[in-house]
This record gives C-alpha cells, structure tokens and sequence, in this order.
C-alpha cells in the first residue's frame, strides 16, 4: 500500500467515524465547562458593574491584574489548579477513548453502535493506560537525553543562559524527527491490543516495534505526514484564537462556535492518526 | 609612576567644564586578576567652595563595605563573601597632603548612618591645617583594592572583573542653604545595600595597567592604549564631570560601535550576547533621543555600556553615568522588553543622578523614582503604549501598569511616606516606594498638568540643576514655577497640595462610582386645597423627562482633582470635573436621556488610584468579555488535552 493510500483510507475511516468523534468532543466539551462556567462566574462577580472590561478587549491587559488585587491571585490558582485537574481527567479521557477508536478502525468495517465503541473504550482502557504511560515515560526520557543534556551541557560550558548553537537546533530537528516514530510504535501496539484483545502491554510494545521494521518507510512516513498537517492546523487555530477578540454577543457566540469546530477538527486529525497506522499496519 | 597632569592643564573630552568641578581624581593602578587585586596610587584634590575654613575631609571607602559579613551593606544585604578569597576591601597604605605631610594616623572610620561599628565604609581625615575657602585639598595615596566575590554591583567572577566604588572617594561638601541644608558639612554616607551615589561632579585621569589579553571599558574616554611589553599593556582614560568612575575588563568581550548624533556609543558584550546587540543599541538610542528632547542634551561625546556575561550577571543593571550595564537579554522572549527597559532605566540615570546629581541616599525618589518614570514614558512610547512590556496577541502590559502594580497591590503602601532616607523604608518597602510609588504620583502630576507642561518642568530642572545638586524641593520648586508660569492659579497658588499628598503623606487615592439612578419625572399629584389630584394613565405617557444621578464617592485620603465622564442611553456624553474635596459628590441630570454609564478618570489620569475596577460603574455590564476569556480557557484546555495525549 503507497503512503497516499494510507493517508486516504485512513482519512476516510476517520470521517466515517464521526458519532465517535463527535461523543468524544461532546465529552470533553462537558468537561472544561464543569470548569469553564465556574470561572466565568467568578469572573463576573469579579468585574461585577465595572467597566474596566474594556480594557480586556484588545487582549488581557496584565495591569487590569493591579486593580483586581487579591481576587486575582484567587482567580490564577482557580485557574491553574482547573487546568491541572481538566489535564489529568482529559489525559484519562482520551486515553479511554482510543479503546473505542482502535477496536473500530481494526474490526470488520460496516456500523459501529455507541455502546459497542463504549465497551470497546472500556475493555481496551487498562492495557491503553500502561502503554500511554510507557511511551511518554520513554518520549520524556529520550527527550532529556536529546535535549535536556546536551542543553545543561552546552549552557555550563558557554555559560550562556538558554540553550543554542548549531548543535541544539540540530538536535531539536533530531528529536521532532524521531517522535514519529514513538507515536507510530505506541498506535501499532494499540492496534494489536484492539486486533487481538490480549492486554499483554509488553507484547503490545513488541508487536508496534515489529510493526515499524517490518514496514519502517510507509510507517514513519505516515505519521510524519499527519503530524506536520497537525502541527500546520494546530499552529493555524492558536494563532486565530490568539488574535480573534470578539466583543459584541453574537461575535462571541460565534467564536465559540468556530472554537469548537476546530476542536472537532483537531480531533477528527487525531483519529486520522489512528485510522492510518492501522492501514498501513494491516 | 608618572601621573598623568592635572585637570588643570586642559580639556580632553568636552569644551568646557559643565560643573564647578571641586574634586578630581588622577588614579594610576595595575590589575593582578589572578589575586583580583587593583593596586597603585592616586591624587586627589577637593576645592572648598565654602565661606568657612575646613578642618576635615570625608571619603567613600565603599570597597570596604564586602570586608566582612557585619558591614551594613553585606548584614543587611545578605551579601556574603565565596570562600576566604571572596572577601573585598580597599587599604590606603600611605596618605600624605599636596604640602608633603604624613597623615598616617589622622584618620578613622565613622558610621554615620548607623553607627555600625563594624563599617569601615566612610573614612574621616582630620587634617594637619584647615583648607581656607577657595583653597584646595590635594591628597596623595597610595592605595590597595582587593574586589568582592560573588559580584554584587562590583566585583569578579574568574577573570570577569567589573571594577566599581573602588577607589577612596571624596563625599560631598555641602554648603548652608545647599540641599536645604542649615550649616556647612561633609555628606558622606555609608555603603547602603539601596544606594550608593552622592558624589561630587569630577574630572579623572585614570591608567590601568593589565594583561594585554583583557577588553576593557569604562565611563571615561580612552585616552591611549600602549603596549609596555611582556604581555602587558597600559590603558590610559580620561572623564568629565561624572559623578563616578567605573571600569570592567574581561577577555572575553566583542565591542561594538554605535553612532547617535555626537555620541560614540560602545557596546561591550559578551559572545553570546551579540544577538541582541541590536535591541540594546535600540533602546539606548530611543533613551538619548528622547530624554535629549524633552529634558536636556546628552553633553558627552561618548558612552559605554555593558551586557555582561551569565557570570558577571551581579555586575548588571548598574549606573556610573557614561559607563552603565544592562542584563542579557539572551533567554528573553523578543515579546517581552525586560533587557531593553533595564538598558533604558540604567542609562536615564545619566541624567538622573549623572547630571541632576541628586543625594540617592536621602532622596531615593529624586534619582530612582524620576528616573523610573521617564523609563515608563520611553519604554511604553516606543514599544507600544499600552504594550511597553509584553506584547502578545492575547496578553499585554505597559511599562507603567508594571511600576504600578507594585505599589497598587502592596499591602504595605501607606507605611511610610515617599521622603524617606533610602535604609528608613521599613518593612522591605524601599522598590515599591523610592522607583514605583513615586513613579506612580509622577505620572499622575503629569495626568494633571499635561504632558507638555511636564516636560517643561524637566527642562526648566536640566536648565537650573544639571550637574549641581538638586534636592527634592528643588524640584517641588521647579514644578510649582512652570505649572503657575503655564496655568496660572488653575491649580492652587502652587503644587504644594499635591506633594504633601503624595510624597509627604501616607494617603491612598480611590475615587469609585457607587451608583447611578435614572427616575421618569411625574407629573403632579397629591393634594392641593384638600382636594386630591390625580393624573390620568394618559398624563403618565406624556412623562418623558427624567432625573438621573449618578453618585461619587472618595474613599482614600488623598484629594486629587478628577474628571468623570457620564453616558447616556440617547449616546450623549457629558465631561464632568470634580475637585474631589469632598467624601462625596453626586450629579443630577434632567432630560429626556437617562444615564447609563459614568467613569471617574475615564482618560487614566490619576494612575495613583488604587483600584480603578470601582472607576466605572455601568447599568448594562457586558458579559461579552468574561464570555470570551471563558470560551479561549476552554478552547485551549480541549487543544492541550488532544495534543498532549497519545
């Protein structure tokens, strides 16, 4: 199979799944509003009849920060602790859910009901844990070793404050380059647990390294594919929502609406993933 | 040794002396950086400029300040040596007057401030014979300076060395009437850990002999550089009425070279540093151009300044008037302009504290305080107002809202007032008063006079106290002249009001909108010849007038004038001004319109209010804004979650 038919029946699986993908936003839509709308509350008791908002049109004015005083420093930790929480619960969210999205992309193609995706999401949800956690404990290490050496290395000898010269952006480009196949390893090894229902995590892993020497190419070549359109999209929706600052109602009900259809892009993107290792691992 | 010939014998560097010049310094001395020890001799001179004969003279000796860890500059700094070879100190070996006689024995140290006996930062010289007025003090040394490690404003790191407050010093003679001052007298006061700049306007020769290998910089002109052989090498400068001589020699420096107008402007930097050579060239240009605009010309051909190395990082943010040094800018973001603030404030010092040599010690917001508010002004005027700071598409701060901050959200802003002696702010209330609470009411006094009038306050401070030494009320005085010669009485018969506010007080501004009512106009009713009189539902519809008040309240101590702009539901806006004496104030409106929104300061004059959420009071709040920032954390919370999972 050519990287181009990869890339194309897993794009198609992926659109074919949208009740999936769209249980899943719907879900994490749920959950950053058990904190979205406590912040927002508080943000109004904040501002209560001041007009000070204004000056949080163009962007948030930091010295609008002085005259909120000690409510700000509540509102900081508010926010930070809830983004921590939404982070941990999300990382088992999405965790749980590539259960489901796996079994779908490796089973007999034809209709998917919810409660099967579920279950599927349930079944696959322990041995999906230990991988997750194995592959990013081997990404955090490999990175240290790539970048976070040779960094302190380089910044003990230069004395200089932050990490550069050739030899870091070298290694930069080293390190993006071999993520793709961390990511293709632990999608292939997910594929064999959904393919094969043994739980055996270790096996698991073999079976994603065997995978990527058996078809290295096509393998990398797919996943690096979709994470340079990835990381296109990504850069294109934070740069939008960075600069888009609505102010009227309506604009703002429709930011909110354009938000979130990028969220449902970015998570068809990542099923896109999904969908196209299992081609070219089948 | 030969010295090189006295500030007598001519200039070097400028036309003409720009000071009185009472004090001059030839300094001849030889740097070992193996033992990091600066050694040689030195003849200084002092001019009494007074009426009465003097008896005695005072010198900083503020090397000695890192000589033990009970000084007052290092107990109360926390500054502690790096081991036995870390400690710093500065020796005079012999001392003899212009007329030969031995003055081993004639002097000791003294505390002045503190009476702290373990510092040796101020060194008393009774003299042999007074120095008649108009005569001059000449004073030969021979001296030993050994730097401090780890580097905190002078010092070394390995073979860094930034050589500060290293020499023995002449304080200033202050006459009766200068500064205020009721009698004559030496001020000279200990090292501080805030302050350390009181110093006459001097001429200095200054020959440093060193490796040949070493870069080196200072506030002076570089005379000559000559090669003595064997590795060694003479460098020879010469300044002009500068408040302090500094220099730094390094191996490791690139220099580079910069033109403004008639200022040679050096830049040494360190390998790394080059990056951002251009962002610091930037920012001392934009400080030139604008400070020379709105207060007075920057009179010296040259100008050096240092990006020191991560090692020499102690050394950075400091000022000796032509010499100045920054900080790396190498791990900042460029949407943030932390180094090109640092660049602007340390250089703004030329002028505050450099040629307004104002008394740091006793006055810390005549130097740090001015100075801040003029870095504010250039650096939001340059990198955007509103933006100075951090500029990003979502998130942004002024260089002023920065200042303002500190003082704003202190607890401890009415502790003391704004005139205190730099080692009396209590409670570690020295940064937010002396540079961001004075800053603050600066911007304020600007607020309500304009800016205009304000620049000609600092024009009309340059033109009568450059390279004297101003005090505090003699820029309350400069300010109470321009504002009665450009606005008349407009503001009182003087500024006093304000500055014994804000300065002299320990007040707190807040003006807040409490309330706004709108009510429709009835038409009559009630009894009349006790007969009841009632209006029909059709006499209702024809009410259209209404009567809206809004209510102000004052809530601080502080009485600044304000203006309060009031909207109404028709889109008209009306500009009110309120004197702000009373505790209250309430306005009233009868029209057809009724009003839905009042702002006290809506121009953000009066930055020294406290809290301006309570500035503006609206009856229609919009939740368009917290709608958005709720919708941007749930935006980025769902895309962080999607990229950082498997």
């Amino acid at each position: 199979m050519t990287l181009f038919n990869t890339l194309k029946n897993g794009a198609v699986k992926a659109v074919s799944s949208y009740k999936q993908i769209l249980l899943i936003w719907v879900t994490t839509l749920i959950l950053v509003l058990a904190v979205g709308f406590p912040l927002r509350a508080f943000l109004n008791m904040i501002f209560d009849s001041s007009m000070i908002v204004e000056k949080l049109n163009d962007g948030f004015d930091i010295g609008v920060a002085g005259d909120i005083g000690r409510p700000f420093g509540a509102l900081m930790a508010s926010a930070s602790a809830g983004t921590f929480l939404l982070s941990i619960a999300g990382f088992f969210l999405m965790t749980f859910f590539a259960g489901g999205l796996f079994r779908r992309f490796t089973m007999a193609w034809g209709r998917q009901k919810v409660s099967d995706f579920l279950r599927a999401s349930a079944n696959n949800f322990l041995p999906y844990l230990r991988i997750a956690i194995l592959m990013m404990l081997i990404i955090g290490v490999l990175t240290f070793i790539m970048i976070g050496l040779p960094g302190i290395i380089t910044m003990a000898i230069t004395g200089m404050q932050t990490p550069s010269g050739i030899v870091m952006k070298i290694l930069y480009v080293l390190w993006v380059l071999v993520m793709p196949v961390w990511l293709f390893v632990a999608d292939a090894s997910r594929r064999w647990v959904a393919a094969t229902g043994s739980h055996k995590t270790f096996r698991a892993l073999g079976a994603g390294f065997r995978a990527l020497r058996e078809r290295f190419w096509l393998s990398y070549g797919t996943v690096l594919a979709v994470l340079l359109i990835n990381a296109a999209f990504v850069a294109a929706v934070f740069w939008f929502a960075s600069i888009a600052t609505p102010d009227k109602g309506i604009m703002v009900f429709l930011f909110f609406l354009a938000t979130q259809t990028l969220v449902i892009i970015r998570l068809f993107m990542k099923a896109w993933r999904y969908a196209a290792v299992c081609e070219a691992v089948q | 040794m030969c010295l090189l010939p006295l500030v007598a014998a001519g200039q070097a560097i400028l036309d003409k002396p720009l000071s009185a010049r009472l004090t001059g310094y030839d300094i001849d001395v030889t740097l070992d950086p193996e033992k990091h020890i600066v050694s040689g001799m030195m003849t200084a001179w002092w001019v009494n400029n007074s009426s009465m004969p003097v008896g005695e003279a005072m010198m900083h000796m503020y090397l000695n300040a890192f000589s033990s860890n009970k000084s007052t500059f290092a107990s109360k700094g926390n500054w502690s040596a790096s081991g036995k070879e870390g400690w710093g100190w500065v020796k005079i070996s012999s001392m003899s007057d212009g007329k030969g006689n031995d003055l081993t024995g004639l002097y000791g140290y003294v505390s002045p401030d503190d009476s702290n006996e373990h510092d040796k930062t101020v060194l008393r010289i009774a003299l042999p014979e007074p120095v008649a007025p108009g005569d001059t003090l000449v004073l030969k040394l021979d001296f030993i300076s050994k730097l401090p490690s780890p580097i905190r404003r002078t010092g070394y790191d390995e073979d860094f060395h930034f050589v500060a407050q290293w020499f023995p010093k002449f304080g200033v003679y202050e006459t009766a009437g200068m500064r205020q001052r009721e009698a004559d007298g030496w001020n000279c006061h200990q090292f501080h850990p805030n302050s350390e700049f009181y110093s006459n306007h001097s001429v200095y020769n200054v020959s440093v002999t060193l490796p040949s290998e070493f870069v080196t910089g200072s506030g002076g002109m570089l005379i000559e550089e000559i090669d003595l052989g064997d590795g060694l090498k003479k460098v020879v400068w010469r300044a002009e009425d500068i408040v302090d001589f500094a220099w730094t020699a390094w191996p490791g420096y690139e220099v580079l070279d910069r033109k403004w107008n008639h200022v040679d402007i050096t830049l040494l930097t360190s390998k790394t540093g080059l990056s951002k050579a251009d962002n610091h060239f930037e920012a001392v240009i934009y400080a030139l151009e604008y400070l020379n605009e709105r207060v007075g010309p920057y009179p010296w051909p040259h100008l050096t300044f240092v990006d020191p190395p991560f090692n020499g990082s102690g050394a950075g943010g400091m000022e000796y008037t032509t010499l100045f040094t920054t900080m790396g800018a190498g791990a900042i973001p460029s949407f943030m302009k932390m180094a090109e603030m640092v660049t602007i404030h340390e250089f703004g010092h030329s002028y505050f504290m450099g040629m307004l040599a104002s008394n740091e010690f006793e006055e810390p917001w005549v130097d740090e305080g001015i100075n801040s508010y003029w870095e504010q002004r250039i650096v939001d005027h340059y990198y955007g107002d509103g933006y100075g700071l951090l500029r990003l598409p979502f998130l942004k701060m002024s260089d002023a809202d920065q200042g303002r901050i500190s003082y704003v959200t202190s607890p401890n802003r009415t502790i003391a007032t704004n005139d205190l002696p730099s080692w009396m702010y209590p409670h570690g209330t020295y940064s937010m008063m002396s540079y961001n609470k004075a800053a603050v009411w600066l911007h304020t006094l600007e607020g309500i006079i304009g800016t205009e009038t304000m620049d000609n306050v600092f024009r009309e401070y340059y033109r009568r106290w450059a390279f004297k030494h101003p005090s505090g009320q003699d820029f309350i005085a400069v300010v109470n002249d321009v504002v009665k010669n450009e606005h008349g009485n407009r503001f009182g018969e003087d500024m006093n009001w304000f500055f014994n506010q804000v300065l002299y007080g320990q007040g707190e501004c807040d003006y807040r909108v409490s309330g706004i009512t709108s009510n429709r106009i009835r038409s009559y009713s009630g009894v009349v010849n006790g007969d009841s009189v009632t209006y029909t539902r059709s006499d209702r519809s024809s009410d259209t007038l209404y009567l809206s008040r809004v209510s102000l309240e004052r809530l601080g101590e502080v009485i600044l004038p304000v203006e309060v702009l009031i909207g109404f539901d028709t889109g008209e806006e009306v500009l009110e001004n309120w004197d702000g004496t009373g505790a209250y104030k309430d306005y009233e409106y009868t029209g057809v319109g009724q009003v839905v929104w009042a702002k006290i300061d809506p121009y953000d004059k009066i930055d020294i209010d406290i809290n301006r959420m309570n500035n503006s009071f609206t009856l229609d709040p919009s939740g368009a804004t917290t709608r958005r920032m709720m919708n941007k954390f749930m935006f980025l919370v769902q895309m962080m979650i999607s990229i950082f999972t498997l």
